[in-house]
């Protein structure tokens, strides 16, 4: 591909493309723009704004004040990080067994994970199930809900299956067990589908916001999205009423709700934004292994 | 044989061993609840045992006007995201291939990419205030060009399109990646055998670029059919409110609404069983159309 004629529709590709991904940043741009701008002018602040006009950080200081944003915070960290070290153990402890080629019922164990991915109870059974094992309005019903994602399995299989086969024999002869050739051996040398799958997996937790809210009662437990979502969108609709009484008791009470919505929009999305840049290449890579046959 | 079986158990105990909690959490969380929707064929007893009711849920669900108009707005949703947005990440793909510069391409990409891995919270979030009136940007540009400003989230006539360009904000990048994939694998030497005979970029991508992807296309295609009646349902709550719902109310928020909200627990199953046994038909045909088309299947 090296040879290639720069004409007119060449310029025309990259002026649309750079158009494009302009477009599709603008949105976080902007809400990044409101957020940073000064009390006095953000009465002025609009769609159109474009530099934050009296910057100051002091709209994400009276934020993470709100004592509902700073739980929300510390909610979804608790759950991201426990969930997270609960899916990989046991994804990959079922990813490890199942890419023994020669294991008695491996197919039956496939077959019955596959089922899981084109057919589900449903919402309400799913809820009845949590009722009866007493996990409504804790923390383990969203850490444990669905902990094995079968896509992701799979994933993780297809990276497990390139361990080289010597040196797991290696390790067997070694008299290794089978618990510590996973995570001695094969766990540390598929680094990039580990890193692959913990980052779905993340991504997953930090955006839950449908489970926590059917099956957490208690406010004080709700992560983040949770928190977003009533302020984003639930205030949105009739009454501010609900949102303005817990401001009231806060400094908060002062702020542009403008203000407010755009810093908690980019306080969710922190921390996406510092992995991203480091992770993406896993991301695509396990775009690709997941990914129906190529 | 029987013998050399049990051997082999044997041999490999420690694997089962390893295995087990995996297949105990699937049948927890996967298929208790599978066997918990047999609600849909019972009255819900708050003391003592569920009785039979037989198909009597699935009868009222479908006499139900509401219910009629569920599903009509589940499949004019999902049809319009399926074909409207289909062909987007494939001529992207196209457009990036014909990108000279390897830095350019790869920034494009890095943007292109992000939207995939917000939630639909930040998306609805971020496209209420991007259409909100007269504060937003789209209704800024309005009020420029002397234009009345317009309460999108509100309009019945907007909503599903609404839908339809978040969507694309959403996913268009990352949905671009198998075909880029299938892009790169092309050998160079058929491009640079083709610029030999004078074959003009465009003759080139109609050539051998979109031939070379059509599997990929064929593939996807087949894929995103066999999840048809998903519409979308975190992007449908996030962005429905009391103006439009009777536009954008899906199967998945109906269960949800009408189930769980309700109480409904009987109504709301069989709601979404019909919708599961659907969508179950839709995999298995299309694998089977897959394996004819392609000569592989979906799994």
């Amino acid at each position: 591909m090296s040879i290639k004629s720069h004409g007119i529709g060449h310029y025309i590709i990259i002026a649309v493309l750079a158009a494009g991904s302009l477009v599709l940043v603008y949105p976080l741009y902007n809400q990044l723009v409101i957020s940073l701008t000064g009390t006095e002018y953000i009465s002025q602040a609009s769609g159109t704004s474009i530099i934050p006009y009296g910057f100051t950080l002091s709209t994400y200081k009276t934020v993470l004040a709100i004592p509902k944003v700073a739980r929300g915070v510390f909610n979804s960290i608790l759950i991201t990080s426990v969930g997270l070290v609960i899916n990989i153990v046991f994804t990959s402890m079922g990813a490890y067994v199942l890419t023994k080629r020669d294991l008695v019922g491996r197919s039956f164990f496939i077959t019955m994970i596959i089922i899981t991915m084109i057919f589900e109870g449903g919402l309400i059974p799913d809820y009845f199930l949590m009722r009866k094992l007493h996990l409504l309005n804790s923390y383990w019903s969203v850490i444990l809900y669905k902990a094995i994602n079968p896509y992701y399995l799979i994933i993780l299989m297809r990276f497990f299956d390139r361990v080289p086969a010597s040196l797991i024999e290696a390790a067997r002869i070694d008299g290794y067990n089978e618990t510590k050739i996973l995570f001695k051996i094969v766990i540390p040398v598929s680094v990039a589908g580990i890193a692959t799958v913990s980052l779905f997996y993340g991504v997953f937790h930090w955006n839950e916001y449908f489970r926590a809210m059917i099956y957490l009662t208690n406010e004080a437990k709700y992560p983040l999205q949770v928190v977003l979502r009533e302020l984003l969108i639930s205030a949105e609709k009739a009454s501010f009423i609900g949102s303005m009484n817990f401001l009231k008791v806060t400094a908060a009470a002062q702020l542009d709700i403008k203000a407010i919505k755009a810093a908690l929009i980019i306080i969710s999305i922190i921390p996406i934004l510092a992995f991203y840049p480091f992770v993406l290449k896993y991301f695509v890579k396990g775009r690709l292994e997941g990914s129906v046959k190529e | 044989m029987k013998k050399n079986i049990r051997k082999r158990i044997i041999k490999d105990k420690q694997m089962y061993l390893l295995l087990f909690p995996v297949i105990l959490f699937f049948i927890i969380w996967n298929y208790v609840p599978m066997w918990g929707a047999r609600i849909a064929f019972q009255d819900v007893m708050y003391i003592g045992a569920n009785k039979w009711a037989g198909l009597s849920h699935f009868k009222m669900l479908f006499s139900s006007p509401v219910f009629l108009k569920v599903f009509i707005n589940t499949i004019i949703i999902s049809s319009m995201k399926m074909f409207l947005i289909f062909p987007l990440p494939i001529i992207l793909a196209f457009m990036l291939n014909e990108v000279s510069s390897h830095h350019f391409r790869k920034t494009v990409q890095s943007v292109i990419y992000l939207p995939h891995f917000l939630s639909w919270v930040v998306i609805a979030g971020l496209f209420i205030s991007l259409l909100a009136s007269p504060d937003g940007v789209v209704n800024q540009i309005r009020i420029f060009f002397h234009l009345e400003p317009i309460s999108y989230m509100t309009s019945t006539r907007h909503i599903r399109w609404i839908f339809v360009f978040s969507e694309i904000w959403r996913s268009i990048g990352w949905d671009s990646i198998l075909y880029i994939a299938a892009i790169n694998s092309i050998a160079p030497v058929l491009y640079e055998a083709a610029t030999i005979d004078g074959a003009t970029p465009f003759q080139q991508a109609l050539n051998i670029t979109l031939p070379a992807i059509v599997p990929t296309i064929i593939t996807v295609f087949i894929l995103n059919l066999g999840f048809f009646m998903n519409a979308g349902f975190d992007q449908v709550f996030n962005m429905m409110n009391d103006a439009v719902i009777n536009h954008v109310d899906i199967i998945d928020t109906y269960v949800y609404r009408v189930g769980l909200m309700q109480g409904n627990y009987s109504l709301g199953t069989a709601a979404g069983l019909f919708k599961g046994i659907i969508g179950l038909v839709l995999i298995l045909s299309t694998d089977k159309l897959s394996r004819k088309v392609t000569g592989e299947g979906v799994w």
